[in-house]
């Protein structure tokens, strides 16, 4: 049973891992950078929305109630209107029929608010087509009202009662007083109908912009907690790495130092037994001096000089190994004083020697003084070594800067050269590529030349031409940088 | 001249020990050379004590000390030669495998007298040996003996 639950599930692994493996290349390539402002992007970009939703909103209730108070006052004033009409309808009759001079006085009030009230309708309702025409009929229809009304006045203070008694019993405007009624009527229902379409609006709009903040706060909420996931995540993963690597220096430190440790002490441990071989083979040679024949005095010569060779050898791999932990100096070091230093210290081997030297103007580089005349002592005498054969030998110290980042610095001899094929051996810690009994040393001088050239963060190589010549090549980092 | 001192070879190498013995004897020496296995056994010869208990009285011409010895090293004879007023006046000389800086630093740092390095080629041994034996045991005055005091603590 469980295994044949446990089955399909396994199956369905790969296929789903397969599909996340489609969708996320684009995601996973993406550096914990760029997901993180991808995230405060995204919370950025919704917060804009957020607001700029809001504010429109906002600027509509806003504009609403701003229109709801026009309609408010235009409400008011028709309602005004009204009674004012009626008034100067009512008025005029009354005085027509009694001459009294306070109706006419009322009339004439009216007849004097006329251009205020056209005034405060057209302000009251620009912007909306259907109001501004009402108003314009509105506006011809008090006109008329009011003239003919005059007109009676007058014909009543001219002519007399008689001549006006029938307008004084039905109205002179009657008949307009009636229009701007119905006007008013309809303008005042449609306000009334625009007013309540502006509540409906403005309630949509509220729970509209009140939802979007809801939302927007959650998704805000949710991505800003992706994005602490993020950092938080890749925090942990960096505090394990830093960790790591820092164990992981320790346990080279401690591997580094026991090698040293143990080069050191087998070093000087294998000294004592070569010395006695050597001291044995001179006893032996002194207290059977006069019985050795020739041969066996060679076999005690070929063991005093295979003492030797390995005493030779064991004082290089020390030299070799205090290059290796030796507390580095930085300094400026004048390469072309060095160079004829070391070459002033060297004439007396040079004695018997046709060499032609050729070197370039050399920079100032930074690094351990002692160490580079290693170096350089190592690369000049391989070089004079290599030469030997030659009847007229030639010696090139040159500079050469590919780039600015560092300097290189090279040694070309027309010696016996060597073969491309062995170029990876000739830094190696005892690496020869002749044979003993044509050219002395042990092969540590390149392993040397390498291992200092590495400390300093350089690079070391080697171009070469059997029986044509040999170039060294070292580059120094124009910044020090320590190893 | 001061033939009667003894010089006080510490070695615990046999091998090393024979070989600076034969190079002594070239110089008619080798009876004056006393020799120490390990460092306790040099500090036993010193304060007279252990197999030493009936000895002449009196310190050596010269200490040649090896650094690495079972028990007690050469630092720490030194140390201890150092560190007594009857026993500082010895000459001390280092004879050792050890060209660390470390060790140089440290050996006159407590008062080595000298400091040699075997060389790995016997003919450079020899004479090096010969040349110590002969200066220190030799030509060289030793400290009067009215500095040495005849009852050591033990």
């Amino acid at each position: 049973m469980a295994t044949g639950e446990g089955k399909p599930h396994t199956d369905s692994l790969p296929g789903s891992s397969g599909f996340s493996h489609v969708r996320m290349p684009w995601f996973a390539k993406l550096t914990i950078e760029h997901r993180v402002l991808a995230g405060f992007s995204l919370v950025f970009v919704g917060i804009l929305v957020i607001t700029a939703v809001s504010y429109h909103n906002t600027s509509i209730l806003l504009s609403n109630s701003r229109l709801d108070g026009r309609s408010h006052d235009l409400l008011q004033l028709l309602s005004n209107i009204d009674v004012a009409m009626n008034e100067a309808e009512d008025a005029h009759r009354r005085y027509l029929v009694t001459g009294e001079a306070s109706y006419l006085e009322s009339y004439t009030k009216v007849v004097h608010q006329k251009p205020a009230f056209t005034t405060y309708l057209r302000e009251l309702t620009r912007g909306s087509t259907a109001q501004e025409q009402r108003v314009g009929v509105l506006d011809r229809m008090m006109d008329k009202q009011l003239n003919a009304e005059s007109k009676a006045i007058a014909l009543f203070e001219t002519s007399g009662f008689r001549s006006v008694k029938k307008m004084a019993l039905e109205g002179a405007g009657r008949r307009e007083l009636g229009v701007i009624h119905q006007l008013i009527t309809e303008m005042d229902s449609e306000e009334r109908q625009a007013m309540n379409g502006r509540v409906a609006d403005s309630a949509v709009g509220t729970r509209n912009t009140i939802g979007l903040l809801g939302i927007g706060a959650f998704l805000q909420l949710v991505l800003l907690a992706w994005v602490y996931y993020l950092i938080r995540h890749d925090i942990t993963e960096r505090r394990r790495v830093a960790g790591e690597l820092q164990r992981r220096g320790e346990l080279l430190e401690a591997a580094n130092k026991e090698l040293e440790a143990f080069s050191y002490s087998v070093s000087h441990d294998l000294r004592a037994p070569l010395r006695h071989i050597d001291g044995y083979a001179a006893l032996l040679r002194k207290s059977v001096d006069e019985s050795l024949n020739e041969k066996g005095a060679r076999y005690l010569l070929t063991i005093s000089d295979a003492a030797k060779q390995m005493g030779q050898l064991i004082d290089d791999l020390l030299v070799f190994s205090r290059m290796g932990r030796q507390e580095m100096l930085r300094t400026n070091v004048n390469l072309e004083q060095l160079i004829k230093s070391i070459l002033a210290d060297l004439r007396l081997d040079l004695q018997g020697r046709e060499i032609s030297w050729t070197i370039a103007p050399l920079p100032e580089v930074k690094g351990d003084p002692a160490m580079l005349r290693q170096v350089f002592v190592n690369l000049i005498t391989n070089a004079i070594k290599f030469t030997g054969t030659r009847s007229q030998a030639s010696i090139e110290i040159g500079v050469d800067r590919p780039s600015s980042a560092e300097i290189v610095i090279f040694v070309r001899d027309n010696g016996v050269g060597f073969d491309m094929e062995y170029a990876p051996k000739l830094f190696g810690v005892f690496q020869r590529l002749h044979r003993a009994e044509e050219f002395e040393g042990t092969g540590i001088g390149l392993a040397n030349v390498r291992r200092i050239v590495h400390r300093h963060g350089g690079r070391t190589w080697a171009e070469g031409v059997p029986d044509k010549g040999a170039t060294v090549f070292i580059a120094l980092p124009t910044r020090s940088s320590e190893s | 001249m001061n033939a009667a001192k003894p010089i006080l070879l510490a070695e615990d190498n046999p091998r090393d020990a024979e070989l600076a013995l034969a190079a002594m004897e070239e110089e008619h020496i080798s009876d004056k050379v006393v020799v120490c296995r390990d460092g306790a056994e040099v500090l036993d010869y010193l304060y007279c004590r252990g197999p030493f208990k009936s000895r002449l009285r009196g310190n050596p011409a010269v200490v040649f000390l090896d650094l690495k010895m079972p028990k007690v090293n050469g630092l720490e004879v030194l140390r201890t030669i150092k560190a007594d007023i009857n026993l500082r006046p010895i000459p001390v000389v280092m004879l050792t495998s050890s060209r660390e800086e470390r060790d140089l630093a440290e050996s006159y740092a407590l008062g080595a007298n000298a400091y040699v390095v075997k060389p790995v080629e016997f003919h450079k041994f020899l004479s090096a040996v010969k040349e110590l034996g002969t200066f220190w045991g030799v030509i060289n005055e030793p400290p009067p003996e009215g500095s040495r005091s005849s009852h050591p603590h033990s």
